[in-house]
């Protein structure tokens, strides 16, 4: 599959993404405001990485399909 | 047009070993739930899971903007004897706080709603503990963690400073110990 790396780029920022929703829902009752931010900036730029790997992977599956 | 077989061989569930060889192709569902749609909703998941954390950040900013906790007297040392508890409200008057002498001697304060589900705690002399009854939880009078029973986060730390025998609640701390 030659659009295998926007896999491994879409569920790496979902295994990302997790992680930053637990950090930042614990940084938030411990009224950790800065870590908050930082998690939650992590969280959208992963989640920008997820939706451009998802044009990109679109771009390339589609393109296939139209050569067939 | 009935597109069936009168035998009945050509539908679902059919008695037919050849066509129950083909049972598990449904073209509607592959045409539904296939890889394409697969990794688009992982990507859809993902982007949500990202935004969901906005709203948190921006709770945080109007929080970071609030003002630092005030001094505030709770009580004369005097009026507080080895064993004994008070309560009082820090640093809102609708958050509530038990300030304890402990047997030992050592003087500690935290906000009394129990991190679980928000019951007041008590001071227990006998085992000198909190002691949450809702549930059964224990916090260690020491450091405000929890010992035993379901809270899984420590209570609220109340900084205390005591000045001519006059002890005075000076800030708040979330995460300690």
């Amino acid at each position: 599959m030659a659009n295998k790396k926007y896999w491994v780029i879409i569920f790496l920022t979902i295994a990302i993404n997790v992680m930053m929703v637990q950090w930042t829902v614990e940084s938030y009752l411990g009224r950790e405001y800065e870590q908050v931010v930082l998690f939650s900036g992590i969280a959208i730029v992963s989640a920008c990485i997820a939706f451009i790997a998802l044009v990109y992977w679109k771009r390339v599956e589609y393109e296939a399909e139209q050569h067939e | 047009m009935n597109t069936e077989c009168k035998k009945g061989r050509n539908v679902k569930k059919s008695k037919s070993d050849m066509v129950n060889l083909i049972g598990n192709v449904d073209q509607k569902d592959d045409l539904k739930y296939n890889r394409r749609a697969f990794l688009k909703t992982a990507a859809g998941a993902s982007v949500a899971l990202g935004l969901s954390t906005v709203p948190f950040s921006v709770k945080a900013m109007m929080g970071m903007a609030e003002e630092e906790e005030e001094r505030v007297e709770i009580t004369k040392l005097a009026n507080l004897p080895k064993g004994e508890s008070l309560t009082f409200n820090y640093p809102t008057e609708n958050d509530a706080a038990i300030l304890v002498h402990s047997v030992n001697g050592e003087l500690v304060a935290y906000n009394s709603a129990c991190t679980h589900l928000m019951c007041p705690v008590f001071y227990e002399k006998d085992s000198d503990t909190l002691l949450c009854p809702c549930h059964k939880g224990y916090f260690d009078i020491n450091n405000g963690h929890p010992i035993s029973g379901p809270p899984q986060r420590e209570l609220p730390l109340i900084e205390l400073e005591v000045t001519n025998g006059t002890i005075f609640a000076t800030g708040r701390k979330y995460r300690h110990g």
